[in-house]
């Protein structure tokens, strides 16, 4: 037996919460999910047991509690809302890893919202200093955690941190998602991701993918 | 949250409030309910738990399934399996909660840089592991050397501000006696 992870999902009833909570939904986790509205995060919670009662998981509706008994911390939530959870929970984040999923996309979706030179993930390693920031999850969509395969390839998911044990285990976590995942480097490299959405969102919308659209990268 | 880690700390050394507020930087909170797990038989132990609240046991188990009790520790208290995690080897211990806690973890990397940088840390540490050392000794000569009655008798002094909060069976297990023995030793003490 090993002592299961606990993973606290911040946001857990939104699309990408709910998809990632139920991609991580296996013995070795333990989930706490978090949403402002507790009875949603309940139901996610009851769905995830009702097809395998032995994970541990449960709707809670205290983030600063969810993220203290958390050994990982993934924020499910949109850029805008990111500073007000992170400043709630930065004591009990200390040296934990906090995954930051978002796009700081505009509300027209034709550019970013944050300045030149920084990123989503950097801004919120600003707000949480004492914590191990990783990129993650930010270049794919909800519904590629349903079907991780798009046209018979794995989806690529990219990883940037700039802490070394801590890639090492988000790494791990993108696998068992069912991504392959690419540590692309340092957390600046969140810049490149973030874009790199930002693009596959137009190229969704303009070709009308239906959101089953990913990266990959082909190479020998 | 660290009330009981700076209580320690400025018990055993002359640690400046800068200091401090820097140790707290490096430790990792986690809260851990009654009954979970901070390590398992099979992992490596690469954590030293610092008890801020609550408490928690170490203990082996043998063929049977029956536990052996090494350790208690309470608020205050320190508590991982040292062998693991200075050798990074397989951990034959499991240290479970024995009430809802709330604990400051170091891993190494966090701990090998307040040693580095905090001298007052690297002398508060030692003073810890000296302790250890010391109790460590001391139940291994209380084991061997020690009747059932005096081995109680030691337990009461060592634990007696926490002794309602640990089932009777783990102190059993911890003198290494039955539990049937125990409850005869109660008797005859409170005679």
């Amino acid at each position: 037996m090993h002592v299961k992870q606990t993973i606290a999902i911040i946001g857990a009833a939104g699309n990408m919460g709910q998809a990632i909570a139920k991609a991580l939904a296996k013995e070795e986790n333990r989930l706490l999910l978090f949403s402002s509205n507790q009875q949603k995060a309940q139901l996610v919670a009851e769905e995830i047991k009702s097809k395998n009662a032995a994970i541990e998981v449960e709707g809670t509706g205290c983030p600063v509690d969810a993220s203290w008994e958390a050994d990982i911390i993934i924020l499910a939530v949109p850029y805008q809302a990111e500073a007000e959870i992170a400043k709630k929970i930065e004591d009990v984040a200390r040296q934990k890893i906090v995954i930051s999923i978002s796009n700081p996309l505009n509300e027209t979706f034709d550019g970013l919202v944050t300045l030149p030179g920084t990123s989503a993930g950097e801004e919120l390693q600003k707000i949480l200093p004492d914590s191990k920031v990783i990129k993650a999850f930010n270049t794919t969509y909800a519904v590629n955690f349903v079907q991780p395969l798009i046209d018979g390839k794995q989806t690529d998911a990219f990883i940037a941190g700039d802490h070394a044990t801590a890639l090492t285990v988000v790494e791990e976590l993108v696998r068992s998602a069912g991504f392959n995942p690419i540590v692309a480097g340092p957390l600046k490299v969140s810049q490149t991701l973030e874009n790199m959405q930002l693009l596959l969102i137009q190229l969704t919308m303009k070709y009308n993918y239906n959101w089953h659209a990913g990266w990959k990268i082909l190479h020998n | 949250m660290f009330e009981q880690l700076i209580k320690s700390i400025q018990d055993k050394v002359p640690a400046t409030e800068e200091e401090l507020q820097l140790c707290k930087h490096y430790f990792t909170p986690k809260k851990i309910r009654k009954k979970q797990f901070l390590l398992q038989e099979g992992d490596v132990c690469n954590r030293l738990a610092f008890v801020e609240k609550g408490s928690l046991y170490s203990y082996s188990t043998d063929a049977k399934g029956t536990q052996r009790v090494i350790q208690f520790a309470f608020e205050g208290w320190w508590i991982s399996d040292l062998y693991s995690f200075f050798t990074k080897e397989p951990s034959n211990l499991n240290i479970e909660a024995l009430e809802d806690s709330e604990l400051l973890l170091l891993d190494h990397e966090q701990h090998d840089y307040l040693l580095k940088n905090i001298p007052q840390y690297e002398t508060y540490t030692r003073l810890i592991l000296q302790n250890a050392y010391v109790a460590l000794q001391r139940r291994i000569e209380g084991t061997i050397g020690l009747t059932a009655e005096e081995k109680y008798s030691r337990f009461l002094n060592q634990y007696s501000t926490c002794l309602n909060r640990v089932p009777q069976h783990l102190i059993a297990s911890y003198l290494g006696i039955t539990p049937e023995t125990l409850s005869r030793i109660r008797k005859q003490m409170t005679r």
